[in-house]
């Protein structure tokens, strides 16, 4: 096998990851399986605002809004309501994706900063809900007592392992979904749109709607996120769809990268980590991540992913061939 | 060789001598968890103070047995908290756990003990009823209090001693302060008094200008005021208060048990005199456990000390309790909650008074209806009566089972007008109860 | 009658609050594009360091002058050496601005403490006076908050429409590269507007926290009342700004009096309605 043709490189770290992951409980302590789940909710939250800004150039302060009612409905249905199983998750994404219907009338028009400053209004719209509409909500103090389904005879409440392969086969799916959608006829369209707008409108493309049912996809991923979140910690409250929450997915996505998806997980990834490693470290932590923050978003602004492809592409001709004169000697 | 392991073994031998019973730990690892960054800050801070507080008094060892303390910070996110339980749970070990402050940590973290029932958690001041009621679990202690449990006694001698008929609360929108109000009302009409009005707020109040100016259009109807916020709602409140010159149409503002708490006088000033609480703790205790609490912590950290501190040092000294009675076997969790839920504390071992557990691991305890008064230039809260071994049920406390069955506490619930109030209570605590009460007029 | 007067009054009055914060905001965006997310922790650390001024010298002046000056080196500062660095992108200016945001929030924690404090009302603008029309009495302070947001107003309309510096300003929003063409030092009238902003929103800290309290996380929801009022009133107008607090500020005063459980929400119900209609605010200009 000749390790060193370059086409090779992606199925083979692809596979080599997909073993890592299928084996993951076996190789590593329920601790590190809890933090992997962690990082598959809260990276799909962080996706669907990576995927906003990738497609349309837009960065939104609102997509845990999405991630939090979503949540909430699975919350509300299933412990006030008691609906059997696939109705909870599913009217909640249902609701999540209704409620971006109506928030993108009125978000999708603005641009630039614009759109930030009306999604943090926005989001923090849904905020003032979660905490006031206390007889639905129960307010500040949220729903507890969610408990997670038993899926084909497996109880993803008892065990950390089945509530992690389930998670990972919807994260794939919605990994794939969003690839396939880059990839599609609309995508193309999408970052036509993003590019130069008035040439698109002017070839005849409905710009508005593709703009606007790009925020429904993302919030469709979000809202995929908040299920599992509300079903994985047990509870929602509205810190969920809180402005801190809207500017830790932002963090986390500016960190990985905000132009790929692969950027979403990692910058995810390294966030949620700090998050608990950083905080027992330094009582300090706020200002340690504001730092970081400002540091990454001046001298990285693509993130580390972003970052890391940069270095890659600058320096492939010189590592393909570093990585293959090993073989070059042996192969005529 | 042998003569070594000879050695060990009688010194071993002596130590079990003289101890008695089998050390079955050499690490006795305690863990803590609470927001300790961010806006919540001092409720977490506060907290393990008291805890360190504790621990510094018996030099961090039990019998000899090291203590090792992991503190956790929840950042006032619950998914951050449960996480953080599951890190202490699996990756430290802990024998058990302090419990978080606030409220909303306090549900989800008794949510995560029936979960975990291997790890028991003593929870501090989070202050919601169904942590030791309805979602009670038995590995989760609250050497604490709850919010209707402290001020049931307010209302009714509101009601008896002030003498007052109609009172307005004014408060945050969210459960605590419902619980408050409840609490208050069923106190306050039970005994004598005839309407409770509610105006509820949100959480984080932009301006209290129009609520004053209802107050104000209000005065000529009700007695009194009762507010019922919390932290720098309150700060504003009391300015707005007096700006609206409403300190002139009602007599003194009346709190919610902790309104006049020490952090919070400084900052009210002389706004705060003669303001009337109640709570199962105050700063004016002149007993010796109080003035040492508050002296060694002064001298630790530079202040006196809150409710909130009071809180973390007591859970601590409740399980160093539990620890002696098991002579300092923690690792058994069943055993360990067991010793907790047994404890007692004296009027010489805990700076709020003597108490001890009900059934659902809440404190039967001393409630004292504070007025804030100046001493030596100082404000501080003394305690103008006590109500002794009042228990989370209150006057309930032989139909707890009726309580409970009864509707949770809402932004309106109970009633607030004594007829529906009684229709009510007749529904859930039967006719005798109506009945009795009439003819006492009021608990007795 | 008497509660709808009193609605009335203290619509008006907060009102006059949010243009003085806001203000700044909406002058800082006009120029330069960038919406200052930072803009709510000025507010806050200027607060907490008029109050550390009364507490030193007793004087009300002095704080909110002292505090003024302070977030303006502040604000001079976030705008020489970052966002400078990232002029162009309007997007990278706002998201570090949005990180010093962060940082100043828990430096405040860091130096005045988790407490919420407060700024006492100087005494000669504490009480309450008959108000002659509407035979009611009403603080003095309320009213004093409402003559400052007039003559801020006013002196604001007046720099901005005949000084020369504030002629430029307004030529440079309508046409940034004109200005810069015409040979103006774009990057000090930046930096002043900057300062001034910053200058605004520290000065409205101190009344705000002599009005109210100050306790950590007043910043965020400062600066979301903030961006409300600028969204009504359409990026870079003044006048918007002032007619996007009016509408706030009657909008919460009224819900809290009548509707107090959901005046949170309602503060949210006319922007949704404004941006249904018209998108760019009811002054802002097409396109923002």
């Amino acid at each position: 096998m000749n390790g060193s043709d370059p086409r090779l490189i992606k199925p083979v770290l692809a596979s080599v990851l997909t073993v890592l992951l299928l084996s993951l409980p076996w190789l590593t302590s329920d601790y590190f399986v809890m933090m992997t789940i962690r990082i598959m909710y809260f990276g799909l939250l962080t996706m669907s605002l990576c995927y906003l800004a990738g497609e349309l150039g837009l960065v939104s302060l609102m997509q845990a809004a999405f991630f939090g009612i979503a949540g909430y409905f699975v919350a509300i249905l299933q412990t006030r309501y008691s609906l059997p199983f696939p109705i909870p998750p599913l009217a909640g994404i249902g609701v999540a994706v209704l409620a971006a219907g109506l928030f993108g009338l009125l978000a999708i028009k603005a641009k630039g900063v614009y759109f930030l400053m009306l999604t943090l209004v926005l989001g923090q719209l849904v905020w003032a809900l979660a905490s006031q509409w206390a007889s639905m909500t129960k307010g500040d103090s949220g729903i507890t007592g969610i408990y997670a389904p038993v899926l084909f005879g497996f109880s993803a409440e008892k065990s950390k392992t089945v509530f992690y392969f389930f998670q990972l086969f919807a994260f794939s799916g919605v990994v794939w979904f969003l690839a396939a959608l880059k990839r599609s006829p609309f995508g193309l369209m999408l970052r036509g749109v993003r590019d130069s707008e008035t040439r698109m409108a002017m070839l005849g493309y409905p710009v508005m709607l593709l703009r606007y049912l790009a925020f429904i996809f993302a919030a469709l991923v979000a809202a995929v996120g908040g299920v599992f979140f509300a079903y994985f910690t047990g509870l929602i409250n509205p810190h969920s769809v809180s402005l801190t929450a809207n500017v830790e997915a932002l963090m986390a996505s500016i960190l990985g990268g905000i132009n790929t998806l692969f950027g979403a997980v990692l910058g995810t990834g390294i966030l949620k980590t700090l998050d608990v490693v950083l905080s027992g470290v330094t009582e300090r932590y706020v200002l340690v991540m504001g730092v970081m923050f400002l540091v990454i978003i001046m001298f990285a602004p693509k993130g580390i992913a972003g970052s890391a492809r940069q270095i890659w592409e600058a320096y492939k001709g010189k590592m393909l061939s570093f990585l293959a004169l090993g073989n070059k000697t042996a192969k005529p | 060789m042998a003569k070594g392991k000879f050695a060990v073994l009688l010194t071993a031998v002596m130590f079990f001598a003289t101890v008695g019973t089998v050390s079955a730990v050499d690490e006795i690892r305690v863990g803590t968890i609470g927001p300790t960054t961010g806006w919540a800050t001092i409720f977490g801070e506060g907290a393990l103070q008291g805890v360190k507080l504790a621990l510094a008094e018996r030099d961090y060892k039990f019998n000899g047995i090291p203590i090792k303390l992991f503190s956790e910070d929840t950042k006032a996110d619950v998914e951050v908290m449960v996480t953080k339980l599951g890190s202490l749970k699996n990756r430290d070990k802990v024998h058990f756990i302090i419990g978080p402050s606030l409220g909303h940590e306090g549900m989800a973290a008794v949510d995560w003990g029936a979960r975990n029932p291997d790890t028991p958690m003593l929870i501090g001041y989070s202050a919601p009823e169904d942590i030791t009621m309805r979602k009670a679990t038995y590995s989760v202690v609250r050497p604490g209090w709850t919010g209707a449990q402290v001020i049931f006694n307010f209302g009714q001698y509101c009601a008896k001693d002030l003498g007052y008929k109609k009172i307005i609360i004014v408060g945050q929108d969210y459960s605590y302060p419902w619980d408050q109000a409840a609490g208050f009302i069923r106190g306050f009409l039970e005994n004598g008094g005839e309407e409770v009005l509610r105006i509820w707020h949100p959480v984080e109040a932009v301006d209290f200008s129009s609520i004053m100016a209802r107050l104000a259009s209000l005065s000529g109807e009700y007695d009194a005021v009762l507010n019922n916020s919390g932290g720098a709602q309150v700060v504003a409140f009391f300015k707005q208060w007096k700006q609206f010159g409403l300190d002139k149409k009602y007599p003194q503002i009346l709190g919610q048990a902790n309104v006049p708490i020490v952090s919070m006088l400084p900052e009210l000033g002389d706004q705060a005199l003669g303001v009337y609480s109640s709570l199962h703790y105050y700063d004016g205790n002149p007993s010796k456990a109080n003035q040492k609490f508050r002296e060694d912590f002064k001298k630790a950290y530079g202040h006196y000390p809150d409710v909130i501190a009071m809180q973390g040092y007591d859970a601590m000294r409740v399980a160093f309790k539990a620890m002696e009675a098991l002579n300092g076997k923690v690792d058994d969790p069943k055993a360990f909650v067991e010793a907790v839920r047994k404890v007692k504390m004296s009027n010489a071992e805990s700076p709020r008074g003597p108490f001890y557990f009900d059934s659902f691991g809440n404190p039967i305890q001393n409630i004292y209806i504070k007025k804030v008064v100046k001493k030596d230039g100082k404000l501080m809260n003394i305690a103008v009566k006590t109500y002794e071994n009042v228990s989370q049920f209150g006057p309930y406390a032989n139909m707890a089972q009726k309580y409970m069955a009864g509707p949770a506490t809402t932004r309106d619930y109970p009633p607030g007008k004594k007829a529906e109030y009684f229709a009510e209570i007749e529904k859930w605590f039967g006719k005798d109860y109506v009945k009795n009460l009439k003819k006492n007029g009021g608990w007795k | 009658m008497f509660l709808v007067k009193m609605c009335i009054l203290n619509g008006f009055t907060l009102a006059a609050l949010l243009f003085i914060v806001a203000s700044g905001l909406t002058l800082s965006f006009s120029l330069m594009r960038v919406v200052n997310l930072s803009h709510g922790a000025f507010y806050l650390a200027g607060g907490f360091v008029g109050l550390s001024v009364l507490n030193a010298s007793g004087s009300w002046l002095l704080a909110i002058g002292v505090a003024g000056i302070a977030i303006a080196v502040l604000a001079l500062v976030e705008e020489r050496f970052f966002l400078r660095w990232a002029r162009g992108n309007d997007l990278i200016e706002t998201l570090v601005s949005l990180s010093i945001a962060i940082i100043i929030g828990d430096l405040v924690l860091v130096i005045w403490g988790g407490y919420p404090k407060t700024i006492k009302i100087p005494e000669m603008l504490s009480g309450a006076v008959e108000i002659p029309i509407l035979v009611v009495y009403y603080p003095v302070y309320r009213l004093f908050m409402l003559a400052m947001a007039l003559v801020l107003g006013g002196g604001l309309w007046l720099f901005l429409k005949k000084t020369n510096l504030g002629i430029t300003i307004r030529a440079g929003v309508d046409n940034f590269n004109m200005v810069a063409a015409l040979g103006f030092n774009v990057k000090r009238i930046f930096t002043m507007v900057f300062a001034l902003s910053g200058f605004l929103a520290g000065a409205a800290g101190v009344v705000g926290g002599t009005l109210m309290m100050l306790v950590v996380g007043e910043d965020w929801r400062i600066l979301t009342l903030t961006l409300i009022v600028i969204i009504i009133g359409g990026l870079g107008s003044l006048i918007g700004t002032a007619v996007g607090a009016l509408i706030t500020g009657l909008a919460y005063s009224f819900a809290t009096a009548y509707i107090p459980e959901f005046s949170l929400f309602i503060l949210f119900l006319p922007v949704a309605v404004i941006l249904s209609i018209r998108p760019q605010g009811l002054f802002g200009k097409e396109a923002a």
